[in-house]
């Protein structure tokens, strides 16, 4: 479970005024902004303060070294180039399991899913098709079954094929209890993956609804509404 | 750690450019160093040539007058370890002339095949690992930690100390590995091929191996340091090269122009030799005088003035040039003492200064050689008075003993080499805890 209370977030575009939301286990949100919500993202992945509120995972745990466990975050992945792309993809993937303490299985559970082929382990990461190694990143994000999970705007520029992967992984984790945070600018993928959405305008939280309910309206007139 | 060390040397020693690198610097070392033995063994054979020489001018010397003009020379012989220095050091081929005139010569010859022994900076042993060793070390550096993004996904998964830290050490533990390798293996290749290094000597080559792993490290900490106070932008590469120059060429530069200008604070040498002159030359006076009172004096009388005036000489100008020779000689340990206190500020200051002293023709090498001249001078002077004026002209008996005349010098360390290697630590240490420190408010702030 994730809990959002008051969250202020002053400095950046994408700026939030007393954001208070809760996402039970087994439940995808789609927080929508037009700007993104990175700021919000590191908020919640412990790597910056906020300036008034809280956030806490399961009901005590606030985010932090001590999240570490029980939260996944997920961010977007702006360029393969920004990584380590000089080691092989298996040389990474046995260096993050021995040094990180991931689970080797689950990464390669998850490679199984995406329809990875194996000979991809011996080529170097700069060599590797951009959605190949996003599958590795997935992975190795995944590799632990954590009960919250965050995600950044991963799919954002990727190909329908990446993406129909990363939904059926989505919906496994969903099916075993992981409660979903999902922050993107998206409203069509929102629609198809959330259970609940909502619209983030000037910092605030203007607008929320049920998927169910969100395929009946209009989308385009949401879009124009709140995000653009 | 395993894993760290594990990984780095996949990611080290897997990458074509590296490998490239790696093997440039290797053969161009190993060039340098069979370079530098050709020239110890060219060295030798000067050496050989110089004796016969030397011995074959003594033996053609008819009386004692002509062997006080003409004297003996003296030649500056280095340590072997020189060959792995042989463009680092600060004096060239040296000769001096011992003989008995006032002023000391110190002298180094172009003739010859002398004249196209083109030297310059670096190009040697010592020379290609600092400058190839730290553009490879910067560039390493700069790729150790890949980017913003990428320590933000790290830092999910362990602490960004813990990471940037084993990250350092497995890396510095493999580029390390690499030049101890390589430096201990042209070592061995330089002994197999007949050279003999002293205990002492190995004790010099191995701490000077211990001061370039901490320059090379130095520079690798300064890359990942530049990489960061630019933010990983990708105009990195001009301020690499800024640098690179600024600590290479630009820092030992100027504290090579900071000691000319202390040493211009000292006499000139031409006034002392012109001060030495003087003194012999009131002594002569005073001997002309002499004979003019008595110019009808026997030969037996002249000698036995001469033999007076020696003793005069000896007991009076000759004490007094050699204490002027030797309070300028002081005055110039000054300079050097200064210069050596200077250089340990910065790591390549220092380095340059380690690989002069280390050569065994750096400037401690300078004023053992001027001691042993001045020793030397001393000795033969007497031993020239003696035989003309006290023994009356004996037969002619060469005063050089054995290889008396090659004044052998020691590779040595500077003698604040832990203070250098104290302060290349402390930089390290610094520019390792500046990384993080802005590493962790970037990958916070990003």
């Amino acid at each position: 479970m994730i809990a959002i209370q008051d969250l202020n977030l002053n400095r950046g575009a994408d700026q939030l005024d007393s954001l208070s939301l809760k996402i039970d286990d087994g439940e995808i949100y789609f927080l929508l902004n037009r700007f993104g919500l990175d700021f919000l993202f590191h908020v919640l992945d412990g790597l910056r303060q906020a300036d008034a509120g809280e956030v806490r995972f399961d009901g005590g745990t606030a985010p932090g070294r001590g999240s570490a466990g029980i939260v996944a975050c997920i961010d977007r992945l702006a360029e393969v180039a920004d990584f380590e792309t000089e080691a092989r993809l298996g040389d990474w993937i046995d260096f993050l399991c021995a040094a990180g303490g991931l689970d080797r299985a689950s990464i390669f559970r998850t490679l199984l899913v995406c329809n990875f082929h194996e000979s991809h382990l011996k080529r170097r990461v700069r060599d590797v098709a951009p959605d190949v190694f996003m599958q590795v990143y997935l992975a190795v994000s995944l590799a632990d079954d954590r009960r919250n999970l965050i995600i950044n705007d991963f799919i954002h520029r990727a190909d329908k094929g990446f993406e129909l992967k990363f939904n059926k992984l989505l919906l496994k984790k969903k099916a075993q209890g992981c409660a979903i945070l999902y922050l993107g600018s998206d409203i069509f993928y929102a629609s198809d993956i959330a259970d609940r959405v909502g619209f983030v305008k000037n910092g605030r939280l203007l607008f929320e609804a049920d998927a169910t309910d969100l395929k009946e309206m209009d989308i385009k007139d949401l879009y124009l509404k709140f995000l653009n | 750690m395993l894993a760290f060390l594990q990984f780095e040397r996949r990611r080290i020693f897997g990458e074509k450019k590296n490998l490239i690198f790696f093997a440039f610097i290797a053969l161009s070392s190993a060039y340098f160093a069979w370079s530098g033995l050709h020239e110890f063994r060219s060295f030798l054979e000067e050496k050989r040539i110089f004796l016969n020489l030397e011995k074959e001018k003594t033996s053609q010397i008819t009386n004692y007058a002509q062997y006080g003009a003409f004297g003996f020379r003296l030649l500056y012989e280095s340590s072997p370890l020189n060959l792995f220095f042989v463009n680092s050091s600060v004096l060239q081929d040296l000769e001096s002339n011992i003989d008995n005139f006032e002023a000391i010569r110190i002298e180094s010859s172009f003739k010859g095949n002398k004249l196209f022994l083109k030297r310059g900076y670096f190009k040697d042993f010592a020379g290609i690992l600092f400058v190839f060793g730290s553009l490879l070390m910067l560039y390493l550096g700069h790729a150790a930690l890949a980017s913003q993004a990428y320590l933000r996904f790290m830092s999910r998964r362990m602490s960004l100390n813990r990471y940037c830290c084993l990250t350092t050490v497995a890396r510095l533990f493999w580029l390390d590995l690499f030049f101890a390798a390589l430096a201990l293996g042209s070592y061995l290749l330089i002994r197999m091929a007949g050279v003999v290094f002293s205990d002492s000597e190995l004790r010099t080559f191995l701490l000077f191996l211990l001061f370039l792993l901490l320059v090379l490290d130095f520079f690798y900490l300064l890359g990942q340091l530049t990489t960061v106070l630019l933010r990983f932008r990708k105009v990195f590469f001009l301020w690499f090269f800024v640098v690179w120059f600024v600590c290479v060429f630009l820092l030992p530069e100027m504290n090579r122009v900071s000691v000319f200008n202390s040493s211009r604070a000292l006499e000139s040498a031409e006034k002392v030799n012109l001060e030495k002159f003087r003194n012999l030359m009131s002594m002569e006076r005073q001997f002309r005088e002499l004979i003019k009172v008595n110019p009808a004096a026997p030969r037996d009388q002249i000698k036995l003035m001469q033999k007076k005036f020696a003793v005069q000489f000896i007991n009076s100008s000759y004490l007094l040039n050699t204490g002027l020779e030797t309070k300028y000689l002081r005055e110039v340990e000054g300079v050097i003492f200064g210069h050596e206190r200077q250089s340990a500020v910065f790591p390549t200051m220092f380095y340059q200064f380690l690989t002069g002293e280390a050569s065994g023709k750096g400037y401690h090498g300078y004023l053992d050689f001027m001691d042993y001249i001045m020793k030397l001078r001393s000795r033969f002077i007497q031993f020239y008075l003696r035989k003309r004026y006290e023994e009356g002209e004996p037969p002619m008996e060469s005063f050089v003993k054995g290889n008396e005349n090659v004044f052998r010098s020691h590779s040595r360390l500077p003698r604040n080499y832990w203070w250098g290697v104290l302060t290349t630590v402390m930089y390290g240490m610094g520019i390792a805890y500046l990384t993080l420190w802005r590493l962790r408010r970037q990958i916070s702030l990003a």
